[in-house]
């Protein structure tokens, strides 16, 4: 199967809209997708298998008397199969019941440039290439130390597109190319397993490091052994990438969203204008950050992404939106339509949540903690409360901090708090800012953070 | 599709000499709909058919998946994984073989009572928002619901190079109900699933009410509860709780994926590892439960695997490379959630064996401790460090049930945990749930209410 060129999965999506609107729709919408990845996956110390995924399919939605109906189908040989798709749209929103918040979908806004967001190298990348850049992580990891086990990991490149036709005329294009690399590890010392280490790199672009990603799985697992209990007290805690993405995802991320403030599920509800965080916390939501994992010319819905701010200096000054609950408040949507392929509809997720970074290097953000913890990665934080944004989490791998510098790993320790808690005490921020998922972050100390030791 | 697969199977083997060679095709349609407070999100429908192709070569595994049942798309796409195969062997150190299993052909047939297919769109609505108005109109302070519907139902064709074929059908109703309370600046959270391989006919015992009433009544609840102190306490875990315990904390340490991965596991097949009133079983054959099917994704009839006989680690659960490796039997557990991926070592329904204390015994002899009686999520890591995050939780004072504590969390090491249950109740609940391996698996948790002497629980703010 060749990749559908930019005017056949435009013709696509608009063939599905003309069909709907002929077929009785008041409204209609199709989103085209596809997604090809080539994966060389590594098991348990050697490179065991690969992987090549072909999905592609279109997702459309119809609107009859202010009721929405949506039918996806990954068929596309012909148009008897879209013209089918249509019809079981329009008999789900026949079925459905109308909702008179319903304003109508987007109309037509120019889309703004994006950079650094696909690169021909990483369609070009052969399997072999793959397993070459997956025998380097490993064999970095195994130089750097004995005791490590390389569990599993892997290296695997995507080309993805989408397109989106409307009847208000909005008509758009993009593809892009994502290209990873991840290895998770344990190492095992006279008879002590440490917990899961990981460490990845994904990239727009052709320009991944995997011996870095190797050593640095390495380096951590090994430095998790020798894991020690800690006291059960208040104390200062520095949150790593992968534990703040954590502990942000199920929570701040939530609330953020406008239809959670709409609905009375978010904790920043009415709080527009208020201090929220702590002064230093500067955070923008932005959809077309430069090489972002999550930057693309439009949203789900044909709107242009674009950046927004959340909070800023402390204070908060905006939400999330998609076209609906924008349009429910008299707003302009912010781009945050979110689709996962052609298989859904849109809902409302954060693009590139970009914590904006401090100058501090990791280094002299530990040299300030007289006594406290830093934090890779939290266990349990999608068992918060997004509501509350409440959190009781174990930390792990962690290691102690003394007077300045790593003691030794921590072994247990749980993390229990509130997120705007921890927004409010954050006390600065380092200068290594890392795409991790929809964060973009450096990492952060935050005083006062409630430890469960023993 | 016989035919199809037959062509697969042997352009693998018989061209680029595969020595196992795989097909699933699939065809698969599902219904969705979603309810925020008393308003249809979209009613959502679709067709998603396609086929996956995993073959071993020189001792290493390819895949390929498309969304397509032409037989040029088929023939490249064969063609790919088995040179995926052959450059993923380059750098291997150990080539990977397979346990044997007998080749079976069957055609497994789902007889639901009520076939979600010949329900009408319009009783799914219905449903849905009986469920939401049900939690709304329980008491005021109860702020939102969504209420998520999915049915799924189709063919999975199965086919090997050891000559097993299976026509299996596939039927599964889930929804999953979240509620938010509020009072002033508390806001609470609670969340009910349903969900069944029987048929539609589970609402009529999961009915609206009574799973809105359950999803209400928790948020309101838990909105006069009081945090938990952070410390070791002894505590008593309700079915739905020690069923996410012996599936996060146990079980995944039980999947010999996981186990030849260093999990704690590894050097105890044979011995004690829990106290001995500790039975573990992960079960696919229980009728209608959201984990059973008759057959998985490598063509092994699914059996009741026992896991843990009081306290001493007998099993684990195998797919044919891991069976291969300890020299036992495939036990039925790989599942791939689609056609887009490859079948995995999976739980289906696991659940600790009840004994013989009644709730009242459990908690009797506590002076202080902790009730915890549903969860919100939970975790484990390779080296048994696990975290269960409670839902609904209360005090127990004086050998009672006391007030509610909201936002717990339950940690600790799962052998030393296991060692530390010295009674089991005598009662049983089984959970549907979901849960993530890189994939999605449709389970079953449970068990009884049992006793834990010691365990770490994570304070609130």
């Amino acid at each position: 199967m060749a990749v559908l060129k930019e005017e056949e999965a435009i013709s696509l999506a608009e063939f599905a809209v003309k069909s709907a609107l002929k077929k009785g729709a008041d409204e209609a919408e199709a989103f085209a997708y596809e997604g090809l990845t080539t994966t060389v996956a590594i098991e348990r110390g050697q490179i065991t298998k690969s992987s090549r995924i072909i999905d592609r399919g279109l997702g459309i939605r119809t609107i009859v008397n202010k009721a929405v109906g949506f039918s996806y189908n990954n068929i596309l040989t012909d148009k008897a199969s879209i013209e089918e798709t249509v019809l079981k749209a329009l008999k789900s929103a026949k079925a459905s019941k109308p909702d008179k918040n319903w304003q109508g979908f987007p109309a037509t806004k120019p889309f703004h440039q994006v950079k650094n967001t696909f690169d021909e190298a990483i369609c070009e990348l052969s399997p072999e290439d793959l397993v070459k850049a997956a025998s380097i992580m490993l064999e970095a990891c195994e130089k750097t130390d004995k005791r490590v086990f390389p569990v599993e990991g892997g290296v695997g490149a995507s080309y993805l597109a989408r397109a989106i036709a409307n009847s208000n005329g909005v008509i758009g294009f993009d593809r892009g190319t994502v290209i990873e690399c991840s290895l998770a590890t344990i190492a095992q010392e006279s008879g002590e397993v440490t917990p899961i280490c990981f460490e990845f790199n994904a990239e727009r672009l052709y320009k991944i490091n995997p011996e870095w990603v190797g050593v640095e799985a390495a380096r951590q697992a090994a430095s998790a052994l020798r894991a020690r209990r800690v006291e059960t007290k208040n104390m200062q805690v520095i949150l790593a990438h992968f534990a703040l993405q954590q502990l942000l995802y199920y929570t701040l991320m939530e609330a953020v969203k406008a239809d959670c403030v709409q609905r009375n599920q978010s904790a920043l509800q009415g709080k527009l204008g208020e201090k929220v965080a702590s002064e230093i916390v500067t955070i923008h939501d932005n959809g077309l950050l430069d090489g972002g994992l999550r930057t693309w010319k439009f949203d789900g819905e044909g709107v242009p992404q674009q950046k927004t701010t959340i909070i800023e200096r402390g204070i908060l000054q905006g939400y999330i939106y998609d076209n609906y609950t924008a349009k429910k408040e008299g707003k302009e949507s912010t781009g945050n339509a979110f689709r996962a392929g052609y298989l859904s509809t849109p809902r409302i997720e954060a693009t590139n949540f970009h914590f904006v970074s401090g100058k501090k290097s990791p280094e002299e953000l530990i040299g300030e903690v007289s006594e406290g913890l830093l934090v890779y990665s939290v266990q349990g934080a999608h068992s918060s409360n997004p509501a509350s944004g409440e959190f009781s989490v174990v930390a792990t791998p962690a290691w102690k901090i003394e007077k300045g510098k790593i003691a030794h790993a921590v072994k247990g320790a749980m993390l229990a708090g509130n997120i705007f808690e921890v927004l409010k005490n954050v006390l600065a921020l380092a200068n290594n800012e890392r795409k991790i998922g929809q964060l973009v972050a450096p990492w952060i100390l935050v005083e006062d953070v409630k430890v469960i030791g023993r | 599709m016989k035919d199809t697969l037959d062509k697969i199977i042997e352009v693998a083997v018989q061209k680029f000499g595969a020595e196992y060679a795989e097909a699933r095709a699939q065809k698969l349609f599902k219904t969705m709909l979603t309810v925020k407070e008393e308003k249809v999100e979209a009613v959502r429908e679709g067709i998603e058919n396609g086929v996956a192709i995993r073959v071993l070569v020189n001792g290493a595994w390819g895949f390929a998946s498309v969304c397509s049942f032409d037989a040029s798309v088929l023939s490249d796409a064969t063609s790919h994984a088995c040179k995926m195969a052959k450059t993923a062997s380059l750098k291997l150190k150990n080539p990977i073989k397979l346990a044997e299993s007998k080749a079976v052909e069957d055609r497994v047939l789902v007889k639901p009572k009520k076939n979600p297919t010949e329900i009408p769109i319009e009783n799914k609505i219905k449903t849905t928002l009986t469920i939401a108005k049900n939690v709304l109109e329980y008491d005021n302070r109860v702020k939102s619901c969504t209420v998520d519907y999915l049915d799924l139902v189709g063919t999975n064709y199965f086919m090997n190079s050891e000559g097993a074929y299976i026509e299996q059908d596939k039927l599964y109703v889930w929804s999953r109900i979240s509620a938010t309370a509020k009072e002033k600046d508390v806001y609470t959270f609670s969340r009910e699933e349903v969900g069944s391989t029987a048929g539609y006919e589970v609402f009529d015992i999961e009915t609206p009410e009574v799973v809105g009433e359950r999803a209400a009544k928790r948020a309101v609840d838990q909105l006069k509860a009081k945090p938990p102190k952070g410390g070791t306490f002894p505590v008593v875990l309700g079915p739905n709780v020690v069923g996410v315990f012996v599936h996060e904390a146990f079980g995944h340490l039980a999947e010999a994926d996981l186990t030849l991965s260093g999990s704690v596991l590894m050097d105890k097949l044979g011995k004690k590892v829990a106290s001995e009133v500790v039975t573990v079983y992960d079960d696919g054959t229980i009728e209608g439960a959201f984990g059973s099917f008759k057959y998985d994704d490598e063509g092994v009839p699914a059996q009741k695997t026992l896991l843990i006989k009081d306290g001493i680690v007998v099993g684990l659960m195998h797919n044919k490379e891991t069976a291969k490796k300890f020299n036992a039997q495939p036990t039925g557990n790989a599942r791939a959630e689609d056609f887009r991926t490859e079948p995995i070592i999976r739980m289906r329904n696991t659940f600790m064996a009840p004994r013989d204390y009644s709730l009242e015994e459990l908690i009797e002899d506590i002076k202080f401790g902790y009730y915890f009686k549903s969860f919100r999520g939970g975790q484990a890591n390779l080296d048994g460090t696990f975290q269960v995050g409670i839902q609904e939780g209360y005090e127990i004072v004086k050998g009672e049930v006391g007030e509610p504590v909201r936002n717990a969390s339950i940690s600790g090491n799962t052998l030393e945990t296991l060692r530390k249950v010295d009674a089991v109740g005598k009662d049983f609940e089984l959970w549907p749930g979901r849960c993530g391996k890189g994939q999605t698996a449709f389970v079953c948790d449970g068990g009884p209410h049992i006793r834990v002497l010691e365990v770490l629980v994570g304070g609130g703010a």
